[in-house]
């Protein structure tokens, strides 16, 4: 892999405003293959905007996306789905009140005959993800509802239909923030395991050590403007936690 | 493929003995077995005293045939809103409404079948309207359907001041919601075959799964992709449709349509969701809670009447079964989510 390998996605110049709040200002951005980027900065700074407008919940007042250096326009879900893009947010990825099946497959069930929901194919697909790719333990049935589910085990659903549906991107945006220590410990361990598997993705969190331990890039933020881009190589925690602070 | 019941079940894949202890969790559960209970109690004490409790007898089995799919039909469609998280409680109005339309449509002339299928539309365009105000404007569907409530019913009571309002159709039409077949009354059948449907939409097709996720969490739901503003204006359309169907199952019935009608059907009908395990909140239920819910609804006032207690009774008992269901559903609910 050279350094310049066209990025899978790239946002040029984004801006995004909420009435007289400029969340986003000129921000440049870019995802390349296999590669997880940490993506940095205090509270208020952006970066769940900049997820947002990936993940085409928001679209941005101004700037531009590139997919594999094509241009591309992100104004909803679909779109974001069709560019292979997958976002977890800390809690919001799943119904509480709905099964595991049910959530796997929101908006992408599978169908038979007359438009009847496929219920064997689906069950069946997604205790074969459950328990072959993330390979979570605890988990017998894709009827259990999801909000008897611990947090991990919810993040553990999330990842698995991201894997499953193929997904090029996965955006989490601060998935640790519900989570004991050793689920933590276990969605950095797929995020290693997502890497090898080909999928790159973009990390959000306040905890620097599990940035530094996962991720390859950090694009770090500040008031809406992106103020660096290092790579793992260039930095120490130490630094990361400085220009932060500093900013 | 065949289907198998524990697919149908939608609890396929668990051992039978987890199966069955994840059956008695829900809701629905409760209230079936509530149900069955109520149910051997009533056909006992008939069978022990058949002159002072006339449970049994043909004119009383054939009045809840009758009385039941009327509040069961407009809680089918009340039922599904509610699972989108929202309330129609317009529903009465467009009742009423539905009876002037086809009483005053075929004494105008119009074919009964025609008549039939522009009261249809008409509840579906309420219905519809109802759902456009609701999430185009944000305010909350108890408020915009209750402006709707009054309106129609406005227009009722201007509709009832024009004249005579009778509905006599021909035999073939008539019998097609009067009529019994091997004792089952034509009503009651009607109520079954639109609850089997609405059964499969909701729990078998797409959309019906959005409408769960919708009512689960509407932001979740917008995140993964799911159109939620038209998910829920299809229920809104359908509660309205199911309100004009149970209106043309009554004035087939009665033959003259009154104004006040569809008084108090809209909490009536929310009611015997919540009997049935539906939550206020959205995103819970099933629709064989709603058919139950109905049921017992039904058969508590009907008791009450046979034992001849006094009228203020019925309220009372309604009332308490409603609380006692509100808690308990809610009680297994957090018992669950542990
Ligand atoms: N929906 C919104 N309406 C108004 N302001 C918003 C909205 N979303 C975010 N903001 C503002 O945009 C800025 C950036 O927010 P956000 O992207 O959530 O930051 P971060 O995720 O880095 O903490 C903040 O000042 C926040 O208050
Ligand atoms: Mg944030």
């Amino acid at each position: 892999m050279n350094a310049v390998a066209t990025p899978l996605l790239e946002l040029k110049g984004i801006s995004k405003s909420y009435g007289h709040i400029e969340a986003l200002t000129q921000a440049d951005f870019d995802i390349r293959p296999n590669e997880v980027v940490g993506l940095l900065g205090d509270n208020g700074a952006g970066k769940s905007t900049l997820v947002k407008i990936m993940s085409g919940v928001e679209f941005p007042t101004s700037g531009k996306i590139f997919r594999d250096g094509k241009p591309a326009t992100i104004r909803s879900r679909k779109d974001s789905e069709r560019l292979g893009i997958e976002t977890i947010y800390q809690d919001s990825a799943l119904v509480g009140s709905a099964s595991i099946m049910r959530n796997f497959f929101a908006g992408r069930e599978l169908t038979k005959g007359p438009g009847l929901l496929d219920m064997q194919a689906m069950n069946a697909i997604v205790m074969d993800q459950l328990l072959n790719t993330v390979k979570i333990a605890g988990i017998d049935s894709p009827d259990i509802l999801v909000e008897t589910l611990s947090g991990g085990q919810r993040q553990a659903v999330a990842i698995a239909r991201a894997v499953y549906f193929k997904t090029a991107m996965l955006l989490l945006d601060e998935p640790t923030s519900a989570l004991s220590v050793r689920e933590t410990d276990k969605l950095l361990a797929h995020l290693g395991e997502l890497k090898a598997d080909g999928v790159s993705a973009v990390f959000i969190t306040h905890n620097l050590y599990h940035a530094y331990e996962s991720c390859d890039r950090f694009v770090i933020l500040s008031r809406g403007r992106v103020i660096r881009s290092l790579t793992r190589e260039e930095t120490t925690v130490r630094e990361l936690n400085d220009i932060i602070v500093k900013n | 493929m065949t289907k198998t019941a524990s697919d149908l079940s939608g609890l396929a894949l668990q051992p039978r003995s987890r199966r069955w202890r994840d059956l008695l969790r829900e809701p629905v559960a409760s209230i079936c077995m509530l149900f069955i209970v109520f149910q051997l109690v009533c056909i006992v004490g008939a069978l022990l005293f058949p002159e002072a409790f006339r449970y049994l007898s043909p004119q009383n089995v054939s009045l809840l045939q009758r009385a039941i799919p009327v509040i069961g039909v407009v809680a089918l469609g009340v039922g599904l809103l509610m699972i989108t998280g929202e309330y129609d409680l317009s529903v009465g109005s467009v009742y009423t409404l539905a009876g002037y339309s086809m009483a005053m449509l075929y004494t105008a002339g119009v074919s009964p079948v025609v008549a039939l299928v522009l009261t249809l539309l008409i509840g579906i365009v309420i219905g519809i309207v109802n759902g456009i105000i609701t999430v185009k404007t944000g305010i909350p569907s108890f408020i915009a359907t209750m402006g709707s409530m009054l309106l129609v019913r406005g227009l009722v009571r201007w509709l009832s001041e024009m004249g005579s309002v009778s509905f006599r159709p021909g035999e073939a039409f008539a019998s097609l919601f009067t009529g019994s077949v091997f004792g089952v009354e034509a009503a009651f059948i009607w109520f079954i075959v639109l609850a089997l449907a609405a059964a499969v939409f909701l729990h078998r097709s797409k959309i019906g799964n959005h409408m769960y996720l919708v009512g689960g969490n509407e932001r979740t739901a917008r995140a993964v992709g799911i159109a939620t503003d038209r998910v829920k204006i299809v229920a809104f359309a359908l509660s309205g449709m199911a309100a004009a169907i149970a209106g043309v199952l009554s004035i087939t019935r009665v033959g003259t349509a009154t104004p006040a009608q569809g008084l108090g059907m809209e909490l009536r009908a929310i009611a015997v969701c919540v009997i049935g395990g539906l939550f206020l909140s959205g995103g819970r239920g099933t629709v064989l809670g709603i058919v139950v819910g109905a049921c017992i609804l039904y058969m508590v006032e009907d008791v009450l009447l046979l034992l001849r207690a006094p009228g203020f009774y019925l309220d009372v008992f309604v009332g308490a079964i409603l609380v006692i269901a509100v808690i308990a559903n809610t009680a297994l609910a957090r018992r669950s989510a542990k």
